[in-house]
């Protein structure tokens, strides 16, 4: 059987895939991560038009129909002032999904910068940043988030920051591991030789390789940076009304939780969709581009 | 064996007591209530709740009926004398304390000059603050002299501050008092811990044929859905404060009531007199009109609530309805008011309010009002400490940041003078009192002066009615609403009720 096989595996074998071309296949081939970023892309689309996707205004109130429960002119019924919540989960789409990336994007920036640092120069440097990171370590992230908004101030772009903060130290470990054993790699040390300044050797031989794990790491972070956002806006640190914010609706409606739960149960499926869909693609990225599960 | 037996006793036990019968006739009731008591000394006590958990053991020589009119309680009856400087109270005969000790004059001289003692202050010490002595005429009769003339005395004795407590047990029990509380009331106390208060019948009640229930119990439940559940369960059967957005839950029960109180308690935006742009009247006035009281109401009090028609609730004695069925809604006009004083295009401000579900939500309302007149307001609800420091301790005028701020005020002692003069004298800017608006006219503060300053009840209507007129011109506020207090109860309960400014009253409780 065996023998039957191999000498067509071998004439098959001079079409030689580009890495990403090799990554598209294999991530074409998760079914589910495939559906979850098509949600995500509906839900990307959504925020983007939300204007001309949206049925409402997010703020247009309506004190004949309060509260009302989901019809064929308010699909997801209103909520205590009125307001369409398909409208506002729509509008709340870009608030939420820009705090996930916006937030992201920094801690990643700034984390990235210092595990390659940390990583590649070693010695004082990296005690300094690594000790640095355990202390953030030890707080859970939600109480993190709550300390810099105690400082900032309550407000959507103070969760940006503060998200941003406790994702900084992740960041920073996963790189500096990968700069650690990228390090010494072969090639790594040849282009040293050829007299390669080490600013460029972090920047295009060290960095592209911790690529993959934070490619991973960045897209289940987005998902709960949504949350924690959510999160800090229920409790009213963040978003302020009357901003369609997510986490801001769920706390609107929780007093009419036992009268109209619709005004409850939209947002929090707008979170919990976008959440999975966040987790479910970083699930998918991480099969297709672990290099050890390639041959599993 | 033996467990078996026990299962069956204790099923039967169960039984008894849910299946009733003639033995079960009479209950405990039990009461459903958002906080924990703070104290049971009510002389020391701030919250109305607490001073409701005291009215089940104590009372005071008046008390008030279900629509805040004075009552006679140990008290029979009072003469006043024409400057209001001195009040003689005839007292109920033959009324023991719980301890067996005399009601008497002398326990009422002791009582009173417990809360105004200068050198052991109680909370409630305003309440007395204006008595010069107290004295004994006979063992039913006691005068009560003040140092100026102070027309709502009566009021103020029969607020919860001066409920009378055996001169024996102050004496035995000193500061722990406030745990020990021994009055004439229906009920004598047995014990209160943590979020648990009980009392239990008091046989000797000097009111024939009361109390009615074995006993009454407080359990403080503070999330509004368990204490709901409570009422559906049959734990409890009187819940208070019922929020209006459960009331539905409750209504649809049969075997539940809502019951509506008309209040005591306003609902207003203070504009800040001193600032621009609420110096001008005109401004002030457009903010009047851009507000919808009833969409309010609807919005965010479920439709329980009624428009504002002066400055001060309805239910108070010597209110007037300055205007019938409250401020005019007309955005039109505001707009043209606004126009006129130099802000065709709106303007932006802020407004604080305390930080709860409900202000927040009024807040948000009032911002969408103002956004149809080009106002653009800013939200900032306070967390109690900071709105502390930021409105009530701020020492100069000039110094407040407050542009307006959304808020509540029950006037306690069931007299218009507190529904005034913390809110609108010239000389009550906070710290000293709660003028936010920091508004000041000469005639509201003659008026305000003039009105307590005679028992006379004539006179008082004509003062107190120039006063609100004056008010409601100046506009200092938005009036919104007067409040209604929910409660829910099971249907077979009768005589429990909560009074207009949110004090509860189990006396005549009974259950069919």
């Amino acid at each position: 059987m065996s023998d039957a096989v191999i000498p067509a595996a071998t004439t098959a074998a001079p079409t030689v895939r580009s890495p990403l071309g090799e990554f598209w296949k294999r991530l074409l081939r998760q079914k589910l991560a495939m559906f979850a970023a098509g949600v995500l892309a509906v839900l990307v689309f959504s925020a983007a038009f939300a204007p001309w996707i949206a049925p409402y205004d997010p703020t247009a109130a309506d004190y004949e129909q309060i509260l009302a429960p989901p019809s064929a002119a308010h699909w997801a019924g209103t909520d205590a002032f009125g307001r369409d919540i398909l409208s506002r989960i729509v509008y709340g789409g870009r608030i939420s999904l820009a705090v996930g990336f916006l937030s992201v994007s920094i801690g990643g920036i700034v984390g990235i910068a210092l595990g390659l640092i940390a990583g590649f120069y070693g010695r004082w440097l990296d005690s300094l940043i690594m000790r640095a990171s355990d202390v953030l370590f030890a707080f859970p992230g939600i109480l993190l988030a709550i300390g810099v908004i105690a400082i900032l101030g309550p407000g959507i772009d103070n969760v940006i920051y503060a998200v941003a903060v406790f994702s900084v130290p992740t960041f920073a470990r996963l790189v500096r591991g990968s700069t650690l054993a990228l390090k010494h790699a072969p090639y790594v040390d040849a282009a040293r030789a050829t007299g390669v300044k080490n600013r460029w050797l972090m920047l295009r031989h060290i960095l592209p390789g911790t690529l993959p794990s934070v490619i991973v790491y960045f897209s289940m972070r987005v998902g709960t940076s949504i949350l924690t956002a959510a999160a800090l806006s229920f409790i009213g640190l963040g978003a302020q009304p009357p901003s369609p914010e997510w986490g801001a609706m769920l706390a609107d409606g929780r007093s009419f939780l036992g009268v109209a739960s619709h005004v409850t149960l939209y947002p929090g499926l707008a979170i919990f969709v976008t959440v999975l869909a966040f987790n479910l693609l970083g699930d998918g990225l991480r099969d297709a581009l672990d290099p050890k599960l390639k041959n599993a | 064996m033996r467990h078996m037996s026990r299962v069956l006793a204790t099923t039967a036990l169960v039984a008894a007591v849910t299946l009733g019968g003639p033995f079960a006739e009479a209950k405990t009731l039990v009461v459903g209530v958002a906080d924990n008591l703070t104290t049971l000394d009510p002389a020391n006590a701030n919250d109305t709740l607490s001073g409701g958990a005291a009215r089940v053991v104590l009372q005071g020589l008046y008390g008030f009926d279900s629509n805040m009119q004075l009552e006679p309680l140990l008290a029979t009856s009072y003469e006043a004398n024409a400057d209001a400087t001195e009040f003689t109270f005839h007292l109920r005969k033959g009324v023991k304390f719980h301890d067996g000790t005399d009601f008497n004059a002398e326990a009422v001289k002791i009582n009173i000059d417990r809360v105004r003692d200068p050198k052991v202050p109680t909370k409630r010490q305003s309440l007395v603050s204006m008595v010069d002595h107290v004295e004994v005429i006979d063992p039913l009769t006691v005068k009560v002299v003040l140092k100026e003339p102070f027309g709502a005395m009566v009021n103020n004795l029969a607020h919860a501050g001066l409920f009378m407590i055996s001169p024996a047990a102050i004496a035995k029990y000193g500061k722990d008092i406030d745990r020990n509380p021994v009055g004439t009331g229906p009920f004598i106390f047995k014990k209160w811990s943590g979020d648990l208060f009980e009392a239990v019948k008091n046989p000797n009640y000097w009111r024939e044929g009361y109390p009615k229930v074995d006993g009454v119990t407080f359990k403080s439940v503070p999330e509004n859905g368990s204490r709901i559940a409570m009422l559906q369960a049959g734990e409890a059967s009187f819940v208070y404060p019922l929020p209006s957005e459960l009331a539905p839950v409750v209504t649809a029960n049969k075997n539940l009531e809502v019951v509506k109180v008309p209040s005591i308690i306003i609902r207003y935006v203070a504009m800040n007199t001193m600032k621009k742009p609420f110096d001008d009247v005109r401004v002030r006035e457009a903010l009047n009109y851009a507000v919808d009281k009833n969409a309010f109401c609807k919005v965010v009090y479920g439709g329980y609530c009624k428009p504002a028609e002066g400055p001060v609730p309805d239910l108070l004695k010597y209110s007037t309805a300055v205007q019938k069925g409250g401020w005019p809604y007309d955005p039109k006009k505001a707009k043209a008011l606004l126009a006129e004083a130099g802000y065709p295009n709106g303007f932006e401000t802020e407004m604080f309010s305390k930080n709860n579900s409900t202000y927040i939500r009024a807040m948000q309302f009032l911002q969408q009002q103002f956004a149809q007149v080009g106002v653009k307001l800013t939200v900032t609800p306070l967390e109690a400490g900071v709105e502390a420091q930021r409105i009530w301790s701020v020492a100069e005028p000039k110094d407040a940041t407050v542009q307006t701020q959304y808020g509540g005020w029950s006037a306690s002692t069931g007299d218009i003078d507190w529904a005034l003069r913390p809110l609108f004298y010239g000389k009550g800017f906070p710290p000293k009192l709660f003028n936010v608006a920091y508004y000041k006219s000469e005639k509201t503060d003659t008026g305000i002066e003039a009105g307590i300053a005679t028992a006379d009840d004539a006179k008082r209507t004509s003062e107190y009615a120039a006063v609100q007129k004056q008010i409601w011109s100046d506009a200092p506020w938005i009036f919104l609403t007067d409040d209604q207090i929910l409660v829910g109860q099971a249907k077979g309960l009768s005589g429990a009720f909560a009074a207009p400014d949110g004090g509860l009253n189990f006396e005549k409780a009974a259950f069919k």
